[in-house]
């Protein structure tokens, strides 16, 4: 079995977002900020190594990101939690992943070329959205770009012995449970915060992660090994017009009484 | 516009990063509040300031406390797990005096822990193979961040016993005795300082007499202060290495390896009601006719342990100096924190009162200079020299009574929140003390630094 787990290095979740009021568009401070690896898609990985530690027969997880230099320390992470070789796709350190420059469109067709140029991947795990961009988007256009099965905010994933995959959805109605039935196409899944709780890379797996193997290949140079076209890989399909911090809470008004509350409500059209 | 509505995962997840149960955190996703998750939040909340630039320190500063990618994987890995793990715990079990044995196996590689037991024993012996003093002060400024005293615990067993025998043992010691150490499954420690020896070191009265007979030594005498000396209160821990007599002259110390469980080594007492450093379990251990054998209880050469201590006592400073590098950023964070959100006399926040700008700008640059002084003496020392005592006590000088200024004007800006226990700069106030003890009194530091100065005999300092 082989899995392919699309990972993104984003701002820490931990982390206030510092947004520069005179950089428009770009105003999301990256430089001197902590980046960490998406937590949905740290859930992913976690999912995609459980995985492999329940067949009984052979299996091998790869991670692959999409991003500046850094994004190897991100792989780093993934092959010390379990992952078994990683694939580095380096934009340039100016190019933006938060869909600033790089857009899921562009993401899912680099995404559709590595699945072929790998060939035999069983699954693509993905987590469902990102934390920076929130879109949500990558999972799903994968899946319709390879014209390939998929199922969405995964909870619960189990494989059955045929290479089917059965999945459960939390939805608002209820839990859904879908079967994947087994194709020459690999099974998309993204994964919701309820899947799993990742485990932690200890100091053991660090050392030994170090020993196992990343590609690194620039974007460019994938773009034409897959034959892309590298404009349209990095054409944004919408614009990121203005970014602004919250407006900060207003401070809130004294009354005397409760007739003076009423009064005051009433004036602001917000009882009858 | 869109980065900013993942906000409130984000908050969600810092509070499952910060020990909040899991239900709570679902539950608020789902958009039902939990009380004790929005305690949180309004703790998060309150270090947000009005200032839109993050703070920018020039990289040499980040080269300097994390030289390579393997310290900056350490010291995340370590700083995640002590957010996630020491942290939750950190207050109850030091207001109750209790020593947290089940988290302190998880720092060994067993079961998939943290794997730092062995920080510094070769990879072959079941050790992390980081055997350099900056991985060192790494951990322990990282664990002491949350809890100083669980972190004393970790030096005792990993520098004191596993750092010291990793490199003073011979081969078929290290194999017998270091996987056990490493992966979690034996609690150790070293015995030095007597009722009434501490830093006059060599003062010691244990002795160890051959006994041809057995080829094994024979100790007896007392033991203080031996941090990890009990865990159950009335037994001793598994494993110690002992400083013991074996000679005529003042130097004649060997060292032993005294497992827990032989025949007359007891507890005397163990050792309640400490200032500080009250998770991290402290005794007095009694020998009467304690037999070892020579051939593999004996470390190195017979009378020749003083070269040993005075070796490990170096890297052990600089560890205690990390430690208090880590509680002094954590005060600091505190104050920080909660000046900026204390309003007063009209105010929303106490930055402008110039009083407590003082406290934060002095302590935010005596904290840098000790942790630049610790890096910068950590990341050239090698540890399998000896001679570097200069700087071992100096950084120990420095940043013990820099943790203990930094934390006592934490106190002060906090004022009566400060004071209590679930606010945490008292609880590091304390522990800070123990470093101007343990490990070397300040007056060691003192006698030692000096005695190295003078040898300049008028030289300049560069």
């Amino acid at each position: 079995m082989k899995i392919l787990v699309p990972i993104k290095r984003v701002i820490d979740y931990a982390i206030k977002i510092r947004v520069d009021p005179t950089k428009g568009a770009r105003g999301v401070q990256l430089s001197n900020v902590k980046m960490s690896m998406n937590p949905f898609c740290e859930i992913a990985i976690e999912e995609a190594i459980r995985l492999k530690e329940k067949t009984k027969t052979s299996a091998e997880v790869v991670a692959v990101s999409i991003g500046p230099k850094q994004c190897t320390e991100t792989l780093r992470t993934a092959l010390a939690m379990g992952a078994d070789r990683g694939i580095h796709i380096e934009t340039k350190a100016d190019v933006r992943g938060d869909y600033v420059d790089m857009q899921p469109w562009g993401i899912a067709t680099l995404l559709k070329g590595v699945v072929e140029r790998e060939g035999g991947v069983d699954l693509v795990l993905l987590g469902k959205q990102s934390i920076d961009s929130d879109c949500g988007q990558t999972g799903t256009l994968l899946a319709g770009l390879l014209n390939a099965p998929q199922a969405t905010f995964a909870s619960k994933v189990d494989r059955g012995d045929d290479g089917s995959f059965t999945v459960e959805r939390e939805t608002d109605s209820g839990t859904e449970v879908i079967k994947i039935k087994p194709t020459t196409l690999p099974a998309i899944i993204t994964c919701d915060l309820r899947l799993n709780t990742p485990r932690y890379p200890t100091m053991p797996n660090i050392m030994k992660a170090k020993k196992k193997p990343v590609e690194t290949i620039s974007l460019e140079a994938m773009v034409q090994e897959l034959g892309l076209n590298l404009d349209e890989v990095l054409s944004r399909k919408n614009e990121v017009v203005e970014v602004y911090e919250p407006p900060p809470r207003k401070e809130g008004e004294m009354v005397g009484d409760v007739m003076e509350l009423l009064a005051k409500l009433k004036e602001k059209g917000l009882v009858a | 516009m869109a980065t900013l509505l993942s906000s409130s995962f984000r908050r969600a997840i810092a509070d499952v990063a910060r020990g909040n149960n899991v239900t709570s955190i679902r539950s608020r996703i789902d958009g039902v509040p939990s009380y004790s998750s929005m305690a949180v939040r309004s703790r998060l909340a309150s270090s947000s300031s009005s200032s839109s630039s993050s703070l920018s320190t020039p990289p040499s500063f980040a080269e300097l406390f994390n030289p390579t990618d393997d310290h900056r994987a350490l010291r995340e890995s370590v700083r995640s797990f002590a957010a996630r793990e020491l942290e939750p715990q950190a207050l109850s079990y030091n207001r109750n005096e209790k020593f947290n044995v089940d988290l302190f196996r998880k720092f060994g590689s067993r079961d998939d822990g943290l794997g730092i037991l062995g920080l510094t024993v070769p990879v072959i012996y079941g050790g992390t193979g980081m055997n350099d003093a900056t991985s060192v002060s790494i951990v322990h400024e990282e664990l002491s961040y949350s809890d100083p005293s669980l972190c004393l615990s970790y030096l005792a067993h990993s520098i004191l016993f596993a750092n010291n025998l990793a490199a003073n043992g011979s081969k078929e010691q290290l194999a017998k005795f270091l996987p056990g150490v490493c992966d979690g499954s034996k609690i150790c420690g070293m015995c030095m300082s007597e009722p009434n020896a501490g830093t006059d070191v060599l003062g010691m009265r244990t002795r160890a007499s051959y006994d041809e007979s057995r080829d094994g030594y024979v100790i007896n005498g007392t033991k203080m202060w031996i941090t990890n000396g009990t865990i159950t209160g009335d037994e001793t821990g598994d494993m110690y290495l002992v400083y013991a007599r074996t000679g005529e002259d003042r130097g004649d110390i060997t060292q032993f390896i005294v497992e827990g469980g032989t025949s007359g080594f007891t507890v005397g007492q163990k050792i309640n009601d400490k200032l500080g450093m009250r998770s991290s379990p402290t005794a007095e251990l009694v020998f009467e006719d304690v037999f070892v054998p020579s051939r593999t209880h004996l470390v190195g050469e017979l009378n020749g342990a003083t070269l040993c201590m005075m070796r490990n006592l170096e890297i052990e400073r600089v560890a205690l100096a990390a430690m208090a590098v880590g509680i002094a950023r954590r005060a600091l964070d505190e104050m920080i924190r909660y000046a900026s959100s204390r309003p007063a006399f009209g105010r929303p926040n106490l930055y402008g009162f110039g009083q407590i700008q003082r406290h934060i700008s002095e302590s935010y640059a005596e904290y840098m200079a000790g942790k630049a002084y610790l890096y910068g003496f950590a990341n050239g020392l090698d540890l399998t020299s000896c001679g570097n005592g200069l700087d071992a006590d100096g950084v120990k000088l420095y940043c013990a009574r820099m943790a203990k200024d930094v934390s006592d004007r934490a106190i002060q800006v906090m004022g009566g929140y400060g004071y209590v226990g679930e606010y945490t700069v008292e609880r590091l106030w304390r522990d800070s003390k123990l470093l101007e003890i343990g490990g070397g009194t300040n007056e060691s530091h003192h006698k030692n630094m000096s005695r190295d100065l003078l040898r300049l005999s008028g030289n300049g300092l560069e």
